[in-house]
């Protein structure tokens, strides 16, 4: 059994004009949570249609649990779930026709369908919901339904494309519960792709997009260590420490009531509070994030793209 | 065997799809309520008016159910012809709200065969339409059976094959016309154009015969007509036999089914109902070429898309 679960190779894919990916690789590891990170249209959704076998790809190799989608297809996609970006249940029928009508897709029928639900009402609570027509449901619980759906054959690898986008605090919440739940009991591969830097930084692995191609890969601590800076906020002596900093050559930002320097790391910043200790009666170092490792290496924030 | 149980799971949520949306089930009803108030309003007086105008031309007087009667299945032959389009089209709607929606990319996602795919759609559209059909049949029967009954069972049969035949048509007509639709703009203009213009391009609301002679050789191009043409010699010759035992000439039938179109004249030549039958299951089958040709050519184009490696 090989340790890597998808290995893409100088994938490409255009639409006319467009190169939505542009010489992709990466491989995904089993068991590992694998986020995908970039703005809209980087191509994070064209990827993930075509490991899904929604789209043809141009050029490229993609390989999935070590077969090749080209030629084994259908044995791939028996074996992997998917949650879309918005959910593809059908509106008008129940949660319990929805699941049926999926489950019968991969050979799931009768009592082996009813023990499947039993197992995934367990997993992520169903009965309040499973009888009602999906265009009844919350945001929240149409999102139960879609992973219910992404689960019932029990796949080894899941594919979530944003899944928690527009939903409330708590409900992003659940959806992370029942995926570390499955990831530590089941040691199912997630693939991942948010907008959410917090939802990232869990990741094991990143992979950022820009325009279709990869401009970095590593582990969230690799990225942040590569690419983030700290920050100095200082909240005393504004107007002094901004003309303080600009000589050191720092670069600083005022808002309204502190001014944020970024400085390379913590021992940057004790270096120039212990230069002149009587600008910083109250300051705070802020260790670099994953928004300043996007930042840094596409230029763009995630949060106005 | 695997393979035959997705494509009834999908049939089954097809049609689940069609008959749970209120909305696409009131619109596939739009003609068929439509020529409904139209009888109840005036239609059904003006037959009757039409058919007694006749009677009097060849001095018989006819009993009254029996003429209600008439009237009924003139016009129940009109709502089945209709109806098995219009139904047709709004009812296949499902898959293209499925291309609209996204459910269709959950769908290829699973491990189902194209051609599986789209079969069920036409399956679950032959299904829907039969079903609707055969209710308003039902529904239609219990009319006639109330006003005056007069439909021989080998006649019943017939209309039973009619249905058939029509549904079929109707299922083919609207795969190889909503392939190409991929819009809800597209699929709203199109399910309101076929329901408001159909019933007339093929006489269901009026008689053809009363069209000019170059319109009715322009309709009779239209296989839809035929449609309706096989259905009115079944709904309509009990009736006219009834007649004819009750004292009605051999011309007086013959000018009451040219004159509601129980015969079907291309030109002078009067069409024999084999001729009708053969017209319409040929079209189905040049359909049925066209829709399997959309099929292939669709799921072929990923493989052309996709190269190996």
């Amino acid at each position: 059994m090989t340790d890597k679960i998808i290995e893409i190779d100088e994938l490409r894919k255009s639409f006319k004009d467009v190169k939505a990916v542009d010489g992709l690789s990466f491989s995904v590891k089993r068991g590992e949570l694998f986020a995908f990170l970039g703005v809209n249209g980087a191509g994070k959704s064209t990827t993930i249609n075509i490991i899904s076998g929604i789209l043809p790809k141009d050029s490229g190799t993609v390989s999935i649990f070590g077969e090749n989608i080209d030629s084994h297809a259908d044995r791939i996609k028996s074996k992997l779930g998917i949650v879309f970006q918005s959910s593809v249940l059908d509106k008008r029928l129940s949660v319990m026709d929805n699941l049926r009508s999926r489950a019968a897709l991969y050979g799931i029928f009768g009592k082996q369908f009813a023990v499947r639900l039993a197992e995934l009402d367990a997993l992520l609570g169903l009965k309040d919901i499973i009888k009602r027509p999906l265009f009844k449901l919350s945001g929240g619980q149409r999102r139960r339904a879609d992973i219910a759906r992404a689960l019932i054959h029990s796949p080894e690898l899941l594919i979530l494309d944003e899944p928690t986008t527009g939903l409330d605090p708590q409900t992003r919440q659940t959806v992370w519960s029942v995926i570390d739940k499955l990831r530590a009991e089941q040691g199912l591969t997630v693939f991942l792709t948010t907008h959410y830097m917090e939802e990232a930084a869990i990741a094991d692995y990143v992979v950022i997009l820009d325009a279709g191609k990869k401009v970095a890969e590593g582990t969230p601590h690799d990225l942040k260590t590569r690419y983030a800076t700290d920050s100095l906020r200082i909240y005393t002596h504004l107007d002094e420490t901004q003309r303080y900093l600009a000589e050191q050559n720092v670069v600083v930002r005022r808002e309204r009531d502190y001014l944020e320097a970024e400085v390379p790391d913590t021992a940057a910043a004790t270096r120039l509070i212990a230069a002149r200790p009587e600008l910083f009666d109250d300051y705070e170092v802020l260790k670099g994030n994953m928004d300043s490792v996007f930042l840094r290496v596409t230029g763009k924030n995630i949060k106005e793209a | 065997m695997s393979e035959l149980k997705k494509l009834w799971a999908l049939t089954v949520r097809n049609m689940k799809c069609y008959f749970k949306d209120k909305f696409l089930f009131f619109v596939s009803m739009i003609t068929p309520m439509i020529l409904l108030v139209l009888f109840v309003t005036f239609l059904r007086s003006v037959y009757i008016d039409s058919f007694n105008g006749i009677f009097d031309m060849f001095g018989f007087v006819a009993d009254e159910g029996l003429v209600n009667g008439l009237a009924g299945s003139w016009l129940l032959s009109s709502v089945m012809s209709v109806c098995a389009v219009t139904v047709a089209v709004c009812s296949n709607a499902v898959m293209i709200q499925d291309r609209i929606d996204g459910a269709i990319n959950d769908l290829k996602t699973s491990p189902v065969k194209g051609t599986t795919l789209s079969l069920s759609y036409f399956v679950a559209n032959f299904l829907v339409t039969l079903i609707v059909m055969l209710a308003v049949l039902a529904v239609g029967f219990v009319y006639l059976a109330i006003v005056g009954w007069y439909i021989s069972f080998g006649n019943v049969m017939m209309i039973l094959v009619d249905t058939l035949c029509c549904v079929l048509f109707g299922t083919l007509f609207a795969g190889v016309i909503e392939s190409f639709i991929s819009t809800q703009g597209a699929l709203s203009a199109l399910s309101t154009l076929v329901s408001s213009l159909y019933g007339f391009i093929c006489g269901a609301y009026m008689p053809l015969s009363q069209f000019s002679q170059g319109l009715r050789n322009l309709l009779c191009v239209l296989p839809g007509t035929y449609s309706v043409g096989i259905m009115r010699k079944h709904f309509m010759q009990g009736y006219v036999d009834k007649l004819g035992e009750m004292g009605l000439s051999d011309q007086g039938q013959k000018a009451l089914l040219d004159g509601f179109d129980g015969n079907l004249y291309v030109g002078k030549t009067q069409m024999p109902l084999w001729s009708m039958y053969a017209i319409l299951l040929g079209t189905c089958l040049l359909l049925l070429g066209a829709y399997v040709t959309i099929v292939v050519l669709q799921n072929n184009k990923r493989a052309r898309k996709s190269p190996k490696g």
